[in-house]
């Protein structure tokens, strides 16, 4: 799988990753509450480890060596471009089609 | 047509029984009711009497829309009662006029009526002792002059209504109550709180009925009102707390020469019921009376740390028991009874609960028994109120001196309930958050705990049971913040559904999500403004959440 696609699906993969643990972070209470700033927190975490992890997968998917491996590796940047952009405009879609929910709190 | 009902709170131990029977009506165990309130006392500055004022006062805030009525009665929900508060006090206060029974009878031997007055006076009254203490914080256990003149203090008000000219805020609450009573007539029940062993209460229970009929006969010349026609009933609460006994100094005091003792609390319990037994009168004018006792050692109830007896006044706030919740649920029986029998002749009635251990361990049958599903009754809704309570304070930190429940109201505007944004104030929220922390806890300004009533209950038994698990009652800041709102009780088939969170299992964020989906139903629940709407929508949320499980 090149890594145009490749990349893309991981940003996609992160982003429920921290879907789920914003779900999992509970409602404080009080006047002031805490929660929502975690959620963001946990949104812009994964924003920094996505291409962190779509490059560690996109290495270790590289063929071993001759015009495949550069073809390979010259998309990585490209492929994890749109895998970041991917997360950010997903993530705020997400987030403002869902505004009551635990993934409202990202933006 | 439904009986209109009274509730009459006689003296400390009454305004304590009366405090239990307000929780009650808040947690809605008396729907759609509506309940008048009358607090008699001799001792205006009491603190219990202050207390449970200060506690009415906040339901009736609670429930008030734009005039502040005390609301109207609903249906299904919590403060679903309505209740109207009246107050009388004796006057003891005029020094030298009023302030002893040999100045307030004014036997002055001008005529040989007033000698003989006197000597009768003398014969039942010790003339250096009992005629003589100051009577402003109360009749000191002394049940046989404390008759006479609460009998004579409702007499003397009922003239001065008559009369119509300086009449106190009391007379005239007095006034209005009377009126109502006089209004329903025989279709009245009217409950009294009391002890039998103390003061006020032992020395009003028996001579009420009587002293309303002649204050009613005197106000409103020409009612034609047979109190045998109204249903009174009574607790006859006998001897369960102890206080400090009098000092050497307080003995010397002649203004002081006659202080109720502890010590003799027992025996006046005893005489109390011998009484209430064999007197024809009471057994003619009672229809019901419910005898409630506390067969173990006597508990100190005075927070104080002083080592004296505290006679009466602000000082007097004595911690909520366990046989005054039981006293409240003697009300609600005769108050929803289907019939109360009017043979002439009163029945009495008790109940019994398992002790095992050297404690007590209740269940909610044996306060309110079973039929029409009471006990599941009891059981949901003291829950529920204590689960929104733990939601309120340690949730939202009411208890720790914030605003829980506008923490919780703009949740709910942020999943976009916002019916409630502008119709709810902050001042009917934090109203709600101090009623809470009545009921529940709160921390003083130097961080100790302070119990509210639920919780003192809960300590009169322990470590007995009743109802709830051990963690429901936790006291440090850290267990209640980690407390689980859904899982209070004993019984795992009350527990509400749960959700996985990073730190584990919590039955709160569910009810949250729950409550985004409910439709208040205004017709059912009776409701007439968006503040009981509110408390509707949390009430539902509770409710539906005991019934859905794991």
């Amino acid at each position: 799988m090149n890594n145009y696609i490749l990349l893309p699906i991981i940003g996609l993969g992160v982003l429920l990753v921290a879907a789920l643990i914003s779900n999992m972070i509970k409602y404080e209470g009080g006047a002031n509450p805490k929660d929502p700033r975690k959620r963001k927190i946990v949104f812009w975490l994964f924003f920094v480890l996505n291409p962190l992890i779509a490059y560690s997968v996109g290495l270790a998917m590289s063929p071993d060596a001759g015009i495949a491996k550069t073809q390979h590796m010259q998309s990585l940047p490209v492929g994890l471009g749109i895998g970041v952009a991917v997360y950010f405009l997903l993530g705020f879609a997400m987030s403002k089609a869902m505004k009551t929910s635990k993934v409202g709190n990202w933006f | 047509m439904d009986d209109q009902l009274y509730v009459i709170g006689v003296g400390g131990t009454g305004m304590r029984c009366l405090e239990s029977f307000v929780h009650l009506c808040a947690i809605g165990m008396l729907d759609g009711k509506e309940i008048n309130v009358l607090t008699l006392d001799t001792d205006a500055n009491n603190g219990n009497l202050k207390r449970v004022k200060d506690l009415i006062t906040s339901y009736r805030r609670i429930k008030s829309g734009t005039v502040n009525d005390g609301g109207t009665p609903n249906r299904n929900t919590f403060f679903s009662s309505k209740l109207n508060y009246y107050h009388y006090h004796t006057n003891y206060m005029k020094q030298g006029k009023r302030d002893n029974y040999r100045n307030l009878s004014n036997l002055s031997g001008q005529s040989s009526v007033e000698d003989e007055n006197q000597m009768l006076a003398d014969l039942f009254l010790d003339k250096d002792t009992v005629q003589v203490f100051d009577l402003k914080h109360g009749y000191r256990a002394q049940t046989h002059l404390g008759s006479q003149l609460m009998f004579h203090g409702l007499v003397e008000a009922a003239k001065k209504l008559a009369k119509g000219t300086n009449i106190t805020d009391e007379e005239k609450s007095l006034g209005e109550f009377i009126d109502k009573l006089e209004q329903s007539g025989k279709n009245s029940r009217v409950f009294v709180f009391g002890s039998v062993f103390g003061g006020t209460g032992a020395s009003s229970i028996p001579v009420l009925p009587s002293a309303l009929k002649e204050a009613i006969k005197i106000k409103n010349e020409g009612s034609n009102l047979d109190i045998s026609d109204v249903k009174f009933g009574s607790t006859l609460l006998t001897s369960y707390f102890d206080f400090n006994r009098p000092n050497s100094t307080q003995k010397e005091n002649s203004k002081e020469s006659v202080i109720a003792s502890a010590t003799f609390f027992p025996l006046n319990s005893q005489a109390a019921l011998q009484f209430y037994q064999g007197d024809p009168t009471v057994q003619s004018v009672y229809n019901k009376l419910y005898h409630i006792g506390w067969p173990l050692p006597a508990k100190k109830l005075d927070d104080s740390k002083k080592t004296e007896t505290i006679t009466g006044g602000a000082d007097q706030k004595n911690k909520c028991h366990f046989v005054e919740l039981i006293a409240a649920c003697a009300a609600l029986d005769f108050f929803t009874a289907s019939s109360v029998e009017t043979t002439g002749t009163a029945k009495y009635v008790f109940r019994t609960g398992q002790y095992e251990n050297g404690a007590f361990n209740f269940s909610a049958s044996d306060l309110v028994g079973v039929e029409q599903n009471k006990d599941q009754k009891l059981i949901s809704k003291l829950g529920g109120f204590l689960s929104l309570a733990h939601i309120s304070l340690s949730k939202n930190h009411a208890g720790f001196g914030e605003k829980g429940f506008l923490g919780l109201k703009r949740h709910l505007e942020n999943q976009n309930i916002d019916s409630f944004k502008t119709s709810i104030t902050e001042a009917d929220l934090d109203e709600l958050d101090k009623y809470m922390r009545s009921f529940g806890y709160s921390f003083t300004d130097d961080g100790a705990f302070k119990s509210g009533w639920i919780y003192q209950i809960r300590n009169s038994i322990a470590p007995g049971k009743f109802i709830f698990t051990n963690e429901a009652f936790a006291m440090s800041i850290k267990e209640l913040k980690g407390l689980d709102v859904g899982k209070l009780f004993e019984d795992p088939n009350y527990h509400w559904e749960s959700a996985l969170t990073l730190s584990g299992r919590d039955t709160y964020q569910p009810w949250l999500k729950r409550l985004v989906n409910i439709e208040v139903n205004t017709e059912e629940h009776q409701l007439t403004h968006d503040k009981e709407k509110f408390i509707a929508l949390l009430h539902d949320g509770i409710m539906i959440s005991q019934q859905q499980q794991n």
